[in-house]
Order: C-alpha cells, then structure tokens, then sequence
C-alpha cells in the first residue's frame, strides 16, 4: 500500500452482493416493464403454433426482479436500524453534525471538490440521504407494484395460499386512492416513478466516478472490493 | 378457523374475495330467508297483469328455456344449484316489486340496451315484467300527469320501492340548467326526492355510478354519481357503458330474492358481476402472454384475432363479467368484435381509460399541470435535464475542479 495512505472497509460482502443483485433486478425490471407498458418488438417471429410466450417471459422477469427487489429493501430497512456494521439510521437523524457534514459534502460538490472540509473516509450523510431517496422510490415501487400485481388475484387464491392476496390487498389497497382513484393511476405512476429512479442511477454512478477522479481515494473499487484507501491525517 | 383464515380476516380488505362457497350452513339459512320474502311477496297483490308467462308466451319461448335461463342466473349469482326454483319463482314474481326508473344526464343508453332488441332475452322480458312505476323515456304521460303520477308511487310504495337512476347527477355551476318536470326541479332535487322514499337505490350505466361521459374533463356541470348525493340509503352500482341488462336483472333478481342488496365490492358494484377482470377470462389471453399483438386495424394480427392491448384495450385494468357474460344474450362483446376495451365499468373512464393507445402511451396531464405530455415524454425530459447537469457538472469539474493530490 502506497505510503500516507489507510485502507477502510467500507462495504461488507453482503452489501456488495445486494448492490450488484438489486442493479441487476432494476435494468431487468426496467427493460421488462417498459415492454409490459408499451411492447415495443413485436413477435412475428415464428409460426402462431409455437410456445413462445414473449409477454409472459417479460412479465415473469419483471415479476421475479421485482419479488427480488421486495426481499431485499425489507432486509434494508432491518439494517438501517441494526446493522452490525454501519447503521444507516445514524447519519439521517438531523443532529447538528450531520446537517453540518451534510452540507459540507454538497459544498463539495457543487465547487468542484476546491472546498472539502470533511472526513471523506466514512459514510457521510449526503450520501446516506441520496440513499434514502433511493429506498423510498423502491418501496414505492413496491407498494404500487403489488397492488397492480394482486388485480390478477381476483379470486382470492395464489399458489402459495389465500392469504398472500388478502395481505396485497390490506398493504396496497391504499395506493388507488392516493394516486387519483383508479387502477390506472396506479399504472401511470409505477410507470413515472421509473424515471426516478434511472434519473437516480445516472447520478449515483457518475457521483461515484467523480469522487473517484477527484478524490483519488479510489472510491469506484467500493462497490467490488468493499474498502477504499483514505489519507492518513 | 385455522391460521390461514385468520391471517385472511385479518388482512381481508372490502371487495377482496369472490366467495363461492360459503358452506351448507350459510345455504340454508339463505333458503329461509329467501322463502320467507317470497312467500311474503306471494301475498302481496300483482301490481301489473303482465307476468313472465305472458311474455314468454308471446316471445314464443317454452318452459325448459325459462328454466335453463333461471340455472344461469342462479350460477351467475353464485348460488348452488339447488336455488334454481327459487330463483324462478323470483323471477314469477317480479311484478310484485315496485320499481320507479329516473333518467338524469345521460343518453338513455341503459335503457336502450334493454328495449332495443329485435329478439329479446329472458332477461330483457323479466326486465318488462317488473312493476315499472315510473319511466320517463317509455311512459305516455308528461307534464303535471307524469309528476301525479310519481307522487302516488312514491307514496303508495313508501319505502318498498327500488329507486332506480339512469344518468348523472350536475351539481356544478349551471346544474339549474338541468331541470325536470312540470315543477322545474333540479336533477339533484329529484333524485333526493325520489331515492328518499326508496327501499335501495340501483345505480344502472357508468353516468349514474361515477359520472360517466357528463363528468369527464373539463366536466362543465360538475357531474357526479348517484353516491355523492345520496346518503343514508343501500346504494348498488351496475356500471358500464351501457350496464349490461343480465347484471341489471341479477341485482334486481337477489333483491326480489332476499330483500337485501348482495355482497358488493369496495365501489358499491355487486361482486357476482364485477368480482373479476376483463383480462383474466379473456378469449384473446393467451395471444397477450404470447406477445402477439394487433399492431394497426385490420393487419395481419386483427385477422387472426390477437391481443388488442397495443390498440389501447384497458382489460387488465377493469373490473366486469363481459368476457363471461358478454352482451345480447351472450352473442358478442367489445373485444370478440375487434376493439379492445375502453373501461367504461371504471371510475373516470373517459379520461383515463377511452383511448386506443397502450398506457404507457397515455396522454394523461403531467404532474406540473397545463401542458399535456405522455409519461415517457415526461420522463425523458427529466432524463435530459440529469443528463445536462450532470454533463455541466463533469465539464467545469474538469476544466475548474480540484483534483486532489495523491
């Protein structure tokens, strides 16, 4: 290790592993429900008699990352409160160190990293807070997305038992009327709020490359390796 | 009960669950209390002479055809089996239950829908066997006559009647605009005179229900349903565009039946017709899950019968039996004919459901308001506007940013 410089572990395996599944769940979720919404090819591909099933795929994918997507934020919203490692929670309370901080890091940002008056070898708040956003578009997502997944269940039953339709229902029921009052606010929202979310992945990876090449902490490597290097003061 | 039914109770919201059995103990008190009314009805004297015999005598249709019509009509109102003959006997003695039909701002669609047929179905025939007080499009009396008229139904069958109403209801600015009778009362004045005495009020056609096509944007008269004026009384809603006369004369059958209205999901509509999506009993399904599409009218896809879902159908969206039932005595429906479905069972329909565009091509209002944009416009537009900044932000990072040393 180059002199005047510490390793800091930053990311446990597991985030790694849940950063990388959830990116892959969401380009399949958004290439899948933007298939769904308006599907874009069409599947003149072969003779009508053969078992093709082109919309059922895309809805099984998207189903399947969405399910994926489901599990993980409920483990996430457990580690924002118990986490053995860095507790989320923490750095989103509004004490006065973390507004300091961030702002310190917006500053830092917005000139261009010639002002950083901060201590850039752990999670900082601004950070924390852009994550939060992240998690509530999610569970968003969520909530909207089940309650147009459980008008499929209309009977009332599911493979996995009653019981599964009637909690969507008591959870998402909700959603209909805070959208506008029908299921198509409900769809045009879902819809809308994936442009969110891309929007919020376009500045996630270019903050992250720009920390990088401005820092020189080699912050990138986080998300592969779990440490970054920091200064030594 | 068992931890799943517990966890279902729990959970349970209104309008989840399409019970079809409910167990033998359900049943026969059901049984009971149906042959209580009827025998009650029974008693009561025939208010018109017609009578279903009748009319099915004239139309020239046997006994076996009344019959098989009474066995889907229990199945249709989830009942077992062995209610038929109840629900025959209900049938016989339609015309023992007052009905006064109002007309507000509409188009007499629902109506039309039941008398505009060259050869009627039995339900259109029990529909004209009912004890019809009041009709403003079939009755021949007008003016003060008419208004005479009423008031002796109303009052002759106070509280027993079913207040039945055709059409939305304007309340906004100009609803004086909208009068009715020789007296000149508003629509909302004669709906809360007429529904006031009622025993329940049946909602029929989408107008009545959530506004309909009166209400849709910018909604000049401020047209609202049934259920935002009337309070106080059982409210039953038939929606649909028009309301289909087979979920009408159900309705009306279990209200013969029991003296009750039936089970109704979250929006007052009777579960037995609109428990169920459009989508999910489709003829047209499997095309859907195959992602074969009808790509522009009358294309190679149109001719072999593929999902309409890319030329707007709304089915995966809506609630109705259409796809079982379907209209005309079950000759065809929207979708069998080629067109996808527009929604029309749905609140505010015509804004958000009637147009033959997927979705995620809707032209719904973004959320700044004025301008109308699709969500895709929308969205991309907030794609570039990240991009620019980010790219703004990359450049003078570049050219005036502050590298830090290694």
């Amino acid at each position: 290790m180059k002199a005047g410089y510490k390793k800091v572990k930053r990311m446990t395996t597991f985030m790694r592993i849940n950063h990388w599944v959830v990116a892959i769940c969401m380009v399949a979720a958004v290439i899948t429900g933007l298939y769904i919404g308006h599907p874009y090819y069409q599947t003149l591909i072969a003779e009508p008699a053969v078992d093709k099933y082109v919309m059922a795929w895309n809805r099984w994918v998207h189903l399947m990352a969405a399910i994926i997507f489901d599990v993980s934020s409920i483990v996430i919203a457990y580690l924002y409160f118990f986490s053995r490692f860095e507790k989320p929670i923490l750095k989103l309370l509004p004490t006065p160190k973390n507004i300091v901080e961030f702002f310190a890091v917006f500053l830092n940002l917005i000139t261009f990293n010639r002002v950083k008056k901060f201590d850039s070898s752990h999670a900082d708040s601004f950070n924390t807070v852009y994550f939060l956003i992240f998690h509530l578009l999610l569970v968003w997502m969520l909530f909207t997305g089940l309650q147009l997944y459980v008008q499929g269940l209309e009977s009332g039953h599911s493979s996995i038992g009653d019981w599964w339709p009637a909690l969507l229902h008591w959870a998402t029921d909700w959603t209909v009327a805070f959208t506008g009052g029908t299921n198509m606010d409900v769809r045009y929202w879902h819809h809308m709020s994936m442009y969110f979310i891309i929007v919020w992945v376009m500045f996630h990876i270019y903050y992250q490359v720009w920390r990088t090449i401005y820092w020189q902490e080699g912050d990138i490597a986080i998300a592969f390796g779990g440490s970054k290097f920091a200064k030594e003061k | 009960m068992d931890r799943r039914d517990a966890l279902a109770k729990m959970f349970g919201a209104k309008g989840v669950r399409v019970n079809t059995n409910r167990g033998e103990a359900y049943y026969e008190k059901l049984r009971r209390t149906m042959e209580k009314r009827l025998n009650e009805l029974r008693q009561t004297p025939a208010a018109t002479k017609m009578d279903i015999q009748k009319a099915l005598d004239a139309e020239g249709l046997s006994r076996r055809d009344f019959m098989k019509w009474a066995s889907a009509i229990t199945a249709m109102l989830m009942l077992p089996a062995s209610f038929t003959p109840l629900v025959a006997e209900a049938a016989e003695l339609m015309n023992r239950v007052p009905v006064i039909w109002i007309e507000l701002q509409d188009c007499a669609g629902n109506s039309e829908a039941i008398l505009r047929s060259d050869s009627p179905t039995i339900d259109e025939l029990i529909l004209e066997t009912i004890d019809l007080e009041f009709n403003e499009t079939l009755m021949a009396a007008a003016g003060y006559q008419a208004e005479a008229h009423l008031d002796e139904a109303m009052k002759t069958f106070k509280d027993k009647y079913l207040c039945v109403v055709e059409g939305s209801v304007p309340v906004g600015v100009g609803k004086e605009w909208c009068t009715i009778g020789a007296k000149g009362e508003t629509f909302e004045e004669h709906l809360l005179r007429v529904a006031g005495d009622s025993a329940a009020v049946v909602a029929v056609g989408t107008c009545a229900t959530f506004g309909g096509v009166p209400a849709a944007a910018p909604n000049p008269t401020g047209a609202v349903g049934v259920q935002d004026i009337v309070k106080g009384k059982p409210i039953i809603n038939i929606p649909a565009c028009p309301a289909n006369p087979a979920n009408i004369t159900g309705t009306i059958i279990h209200f013969v039946l029991t003296g009750q209205i039936p089970e109704l999901d979250h929006l007052n509509r009777p579960k037995f017709a609109f428990g169920y999506r459009i989508h999910d009993n489709c003829e047209r399904r499997a095309h859907f899950d195959a992602g074969e599409f009808v790509e522009e009218w009358g294309d190679e896809g149109a001719q072999n019968n593929w999902c309409l879902y890319k030329m707007g159908c709304k089915g995966p969206m809506t609630f109705n039996n259409c796809s079982i039932v379907r209209y005309n005595s079950g000759t065809n429906w929207p979708i069998g004919a080629g067109h996808g479905c527009i929604g029309c069972s749905e609140p505010q329909f015509w804004d958000k459901y009637a147009y033959e565009r997927p979705m995620a091509d809707a032209h719904i209002k973004a959320p700044t308001g004025g301008v109308e944009k699709s969500v895709d416009q929308f969205g991309l537009g907030l794609l570039t506007a990240a991009g620019v900044g980010i790219a703004i932000h990359a450049a003078v990072s570049a050219t005036a940013g502050k590298k830090d040393e290694e």
